[in-house]
């Protein structure tokens, strides 16, 4: 593949992976300006480390493994420096059903809240959600039970 | 909540209306920025280049057998443009280690560590501590490896702990970030994780293997938990013991690092094998649901 680094493969990654990078990140943190920054950090180390993919699975998966850690890094940051909860989350608004089910997948454990979301709104299987996060197929489809339940547990319903 | 629930309370979310426009902007400048450091920095390396050669040929007059050149660890750090970090591989705290092991195809050679806070220019982590340890790999044919054609994704490199689960203390336990790249012919692993020093009164490993996660297909833990390559375990392997400081364990910190993984549980039976699925479908009004559970689990 192509190197990262040429204005076209610049745009052309931007363009493809952000939307999808941006709701991921979101599953970490609640706010969308820090979600903002984690991607941005993710696409800056692919300038850096210069990594050479074979193809657009392994550069997506790069790219996902990547955002996760630094969407925790800068969760993680935020927490240790104490910041009030209220101001790592959305601006308060009435609590809409999404918010509801968004906090829920931000307080599950991090290994459940990426299996969940590239399953539920990516719609991978158990074993491209394996190959993204370089898991086992086994322990990606014990993480998705359980996180499942767990969400079921805070939202009170069932989640299929 | 089902599927489409779920991705409406994702599409609710709003994003700046210029983020792509700014991000690659952004990534256009650096790149531009990036590409103008290596420039310089490679007439540098030439001059420098004619000196090491010559002081190669006059080692090479005195011993055959010292004739294969690593990269030092802070040379792939400076590879990787992190100069704090190539600093610190220089400093006191780094540990030199030059340990090789060959299996398979490889030599594989652990040449160093070091643990520190704020090392990584683009991750200012002001709280914790890090671990940068790196690794070079090498064919034992001679065949160089190229960054086109070597499969970084597939081997794992990876700190592992004994009398802890390779479940709960491993790569992805501990937030790992893993780069590599080729140089005249070797390829170099940087793996960053948080710090392990807090377990550095038990034995400290650092493994690495072809494949993923670990599991028991992989490794064994004995009764006295040290850990080990699983007998029928063929990929290449090699598993380093590190010579941490004791003095700076952490019993305390460590004991619940591993309780927060949730993962302690390990054992070496292989029960259940991937894909050993129970699935469950029902038909509802938005098609067909399907339940995936472990075998065995309610």
């Amino acid at each position: 593949m192509v190197p990262f680094g040429t204005d076209e493969t610049i745009s052309r990654i931007v363009s493809a992976y952000s939307g999808m990078l941006l709701r991921l990140a979101c599953t970490r943190l609640g706010s969308t300006a820090d979600a903002e920054d984690a991607v941005q950090e993710a696409f800056l180390r692919l300038l850096t480390a210069r990594p050479v993919f074979r193809d657009a699975e392994h550069e997506k998966a790069w790219l996902v493994r990547t955002t996760l850690q630094r969407a925790s890094d800068i969760r993680r940051r935020a927490e240790q420096r104490n910041v009030p909860l209220e101001d790592m989350t959305e601006p308060a608004a009435p609590e809409s059903p999404g918010e509801e089910l968004r906090s829920a997948v931000r307080a599950l454990p991090e290994m459940y809240g990426a299996v969940i979301h590239l399953h539920y709104y990516e719609g991978y299987s158990i074993k491209e959600i394996a190959k993204l996060l370089g898991l086992p197929a086994a322990t990606v489809g014990t993480r998705l039970a359980r996180g499942r339940e767990r969400l079921r547990q805070m939202l009170k319903e069932d989640v299929v | 909540m089902n599927r489409e629930d779920y991705r409406k309370a994702f599409d609710e979310l709003s994003f700046s209306a210029d983020f792509q426009e700014r991000t690659a902007d952004l990534l256009q400048q650096r790149a531009r920025e990036l590409e103008k450091e290596r420039s310089n920095m490679t007439i540098s390396k030439t001059k420098k280049m004619a000196v090491l050669i010559a002081a190669c040929i006059a080692l090479l007059a005195v011993s055959v057998s010292a004739a294969y050149m690593w990269l030092t660890p802070a040379q792939v750090a400076e590879e990787h443009d992190q100069p704090l970090l190539a600093e610190a591989f220089q400093g006191p705290d780094a540990i030199e280690i030059n340990e090789t092991v060959e299996s398979g195809d490889f030599s594989i050679t652990l040449l160093g560590l070091v643990t520190g806070r704020n090392l990584d220019v683009l991750n200012q982590d002001l709280e914790k501590d890090h671990t940068y340890s790196v690794l070079a790999l090498r064919r034992l044919d001679g065949t160089p490896l190229e960054n086109e054609t070597f499969d970084f994704s597939g081997y794992t490199m990876t700190p592992l702990v004994a009398g802890c689960s390779p479940a709960a203390v491993n790569n992805w336990t501990l937030s790992a970030f893993a780069q590599g790249f080729a140089k005249d012919g070797v390829y170099y692993y940087l793996l960053d994780t948080q710090s392990i020093e807090m377990f550095a009164d038990r034995t400290v490993y650092m493994a690495f293997y072809e494949g993923f996660a670990p599991s028991n297909d992989i490794f064994t833990v004995a009764e006295d938990g040290t850990i080990a390559f699983a007998e029928d375990f063929a990929g290449v392997q090699a598993l380093f013991t590190l010579p941490l400081d004791p003095a700076k364990a952490d019993r305390a910190a460590a004991d619940a690092f591993v309780e927060s993984t949730g993962m302690d549980g390990w054992t070496n039976e292989r029960t259940a094998p991937e894909g050993d699925w129970d699935i469950e479908r029902h038909e509802t009004e938005d098609g067909e649901e399907i339940t995936l559970r472990p075998k065995g689990e309610q």
